[in-house]
């Protein structure tokens, strides 16, 4: 069992390390979900490289459990959890081979290794957080997944990709449940800050980002039939991403990010089309509309957050975004499948670093603008009290 | 670059992993057996139909604006009124609405039902008696408030919690700051009422989530 509190990680606040949790956990969902999906359509190769990208996850996720409460309840983590993933990995199996009784088999491994890890965190939060409440929300987790590899197998590609997307924000609303309850009540509150909220949201959007763009543009990599359900998907990212800038800068704000937004999703595909294609003219001409999207939107955002982010520096991260993206795909067209996986882990990492800049900067814009103090909302006298 | 760095930082770490996972390398995924599930697959893996949906796609580009809010309907108080648009005074602090029956919107903030914090002021009492907000400190937990749009739409919260703070330490983040929940906060005043000033000493703050 967990022997204490979270504690800080060099470098690192114990708010950082629970963000760190939920940024880790929405990807393990995802990891997982593209791992039973090779699974079903028998691309071993594919899902050897899934399955070690899942192991990562897990290590990191280890390194989390650790640095809160130490070797030895991370050991009892990292046991259970691996044996959690491969369950869903079984599961994938029995779907493939139209095996029932493997599937009920995992099935029941999972229910089992869900009740221990929702034992495992109740017990870390020190009573913060109710064992069936924790049990209910990695149960509701484990019925995503499965769900989402039913209608995958299915073709039923529009519920998948709902449900992919469903699964990754519930696993993210697993990690802000958690850090809210396994840090100390002083730093649990930390996270109740507006400052620390708009930035779990941003993670939360951004890394959303990532993953469904990278399942669209592999989608469009393989010519696979689910590409318009996956894109479809990550349109609904795409409106979430530019309600937040609308909110946050206004409609005139939110009207040109989407619009730069868009250009910068279309040149991805686009990218990506010409790879399939094997177009090399249409290859550089998607190259050359990101570099010009990257310059665009840096100067768009250091422009609306009044130079708080130095837009050079801005560009040279969507630059670096960009790559990650468009190599990943080469590496998807080449069949090279562990550095396209590894390219998009990296991807989805970088997007935190960002997400956290961006929250300060977005923060500090929009705070200096606010009133200051108390309301003058009354002058009789005569309030109830 | 200050993330950039954290970043490499965090991939030399993860590289040191990747070097344990090659250690251990996981078993060779098996082969599954031949299926409905994987011939559909590899049936779809060089789909032209997939290709050209590829070549037609593009990016969402509508941006579905929220409608500016309208009316304040709190069926618990009897309250159905218009609202006002509300913006920051000279010196800083928020402007009130002229009308003491007549609550306002903060309208550089949210608009009700988009991400982060809507503010809606109203007064509790004028010289002359209640005003819109006399009852909100009576609120309870879980009432319905409603807003009306300019599009004839209509967005629900329900009331989570209400505070009693001074005004000279009003919290200005948790009511103003972004985050990116909707989210809805009603303020008049309360508490004593210090009449050398004319004002109250307290703000009283609803706070409620759709």
């Amino acid at each position: 069992m967990p022997g204490g509190p979270l504690s800080s990680t060099a470098g690192q606040s114990p708010a950082d390390v629970a963000l760190q949790l939920e940024a880790l956990l929405g990807q393990h969902s995802v990891l997982v979900a593209d791992m039973m999906r090779s699974r079903i359509r028998n691309d071993a190769d594919f899902a050897q490289a899934a399955s070690t990208a899942v192991t990562r996850n897990t290590d990191d996720l280890t390194a989390v459990v650790k640095a809160m409460f130490g070797d030895q309840a991370a050991a009892a983590f990292r046991g259970t959890w691996s044996d959690h993933t491969t369950a869903f990995f079984n599961y994938a199996r029995g779907l493939a081979a139209g095996d029932n009784a493997a599937r009920e088999d995992a099935r029941a491994q999972l229910v089992k290794f869900e009740s221990g890890l929702g034992d495992f965190f109740a017990g870390a939060s020190q009573g913060r957080l109710a064992p069936d409440a924790a049990r209910s929300a990695l149960t509701q987790h484990v019925d995503h997944l499965l769900r989402q590899a039913d209608e995958y197998a299915a073709r039923d590609h529009d519920r998948a990709a709902d449900d992919y997307r469903t699964a990754y924000s519930h696993a993210f609303g697993i990690g802000q449940t958690l850090a809210a309850t396994l840090l100390p009540p002083a730093e649990a509150a930390k996270l109740d800050q507006p400052s620390w909220r708009l930035r779990s949201e941003l993670d939360r959007l951004l890394g959303e980002h990532i993953a469904l763009a990278v399942a669209t543009l592999r989608a469009g990599a393989s010519e696979s039939p689910d590409f318009p359900a996956a894109a479809a998907n990550l349109d609904k990212n795409t409106d979430q991403l530019t309600a937040a800038m609308g909110a946050l800068f206004g409609p005139a704000a939110g009207t040109q990010f989407m619009t730069l937004w868009a250009d910068h999703i279309d040149a991805l595909v686009g990218y990506t089309t010409a790879v399939a294609g094997n177009d090399g003219a249409g290859r550089q001409a998607a190259l050359d509309k990101l570099r010009g999207f990257e310059g665009k939107l840096a100067a768009f955002l250091g422009a609306a957050t009044g130079s708080r982010i130095p837009p050079a520096e801005l560009a040279s991260a969507f630059l670096h975004h960009d790559q990650m993206l468009t190599q990943q795909v080469d590496a998807m067209a080449g069949k090279d499948y562990a550095r396209a996986h590894e390219l998009a882990y990296g991807a989805y990492q970088d997007m935190f670093g960002l997400a956290k800049q961006l929250s300060v900067a977005f923060g500090e814009t929009v705070t200096a603008q606010l009133p200051q103090g108390g309301a003058e909302t009354g002058a009789g006298g005569a309030a109830p009290r | 670059m200050r993330w950039r760095a954290v970043t490499c930082a965090a991939l030399a770490a993860t590289a040191v992993v990747c070097a344990v996972i090659a250690a251990a390398a996981p078993a060779p995924v098996p082969a599954a057996p031949s299926s409905e599930a994987s011939s559909e697959a590899s049936s779809g893996a060089s789909s032209g139909a997939a290709l050209s949906s590829e070549a037609s796609f593009h990016s969402v580009r509508s941006y579905a604006d929220v409608a500016e809010p309208v009316r304040l309907r709190i069926p618990t108080l009897n309250i159905d009124a218009p609202l006002t648009h509300l913006g920051v005074a000279p010196d800083r602090t928020i402007e009130v609405p002229t009308d003491f029956a007549v609550p306002g919107w903060f309208d550089q903030g949210p608009r009700p039902g988009q991400p982060g914090p809507a503010v809606i002021l109203g007064h509790v009492d004028s010289k002359a008696g209640p005003a819109v907000f006399y009852r909100l400190s009576r609120l309870p937990v879980g009432a319905e408030v409603l807003v009306d749009r300019a599009d004839g739409s209509t967005v629900t919260f329900r009331v989570r919690s209400t505070q009693h703070v001074a005004k000279t330490a009003f919290p200005t983040d948790l009511v103003y700051a972004p985050t990116l929940e909707p989210s809805l906060r009603l303020v008049t005043c309360g508490g004593a009422f210090d009449h050398t000033r004319s004002s109250y000493v307290d703000n009283v703050i609803v706070y409620a989530d759709p």
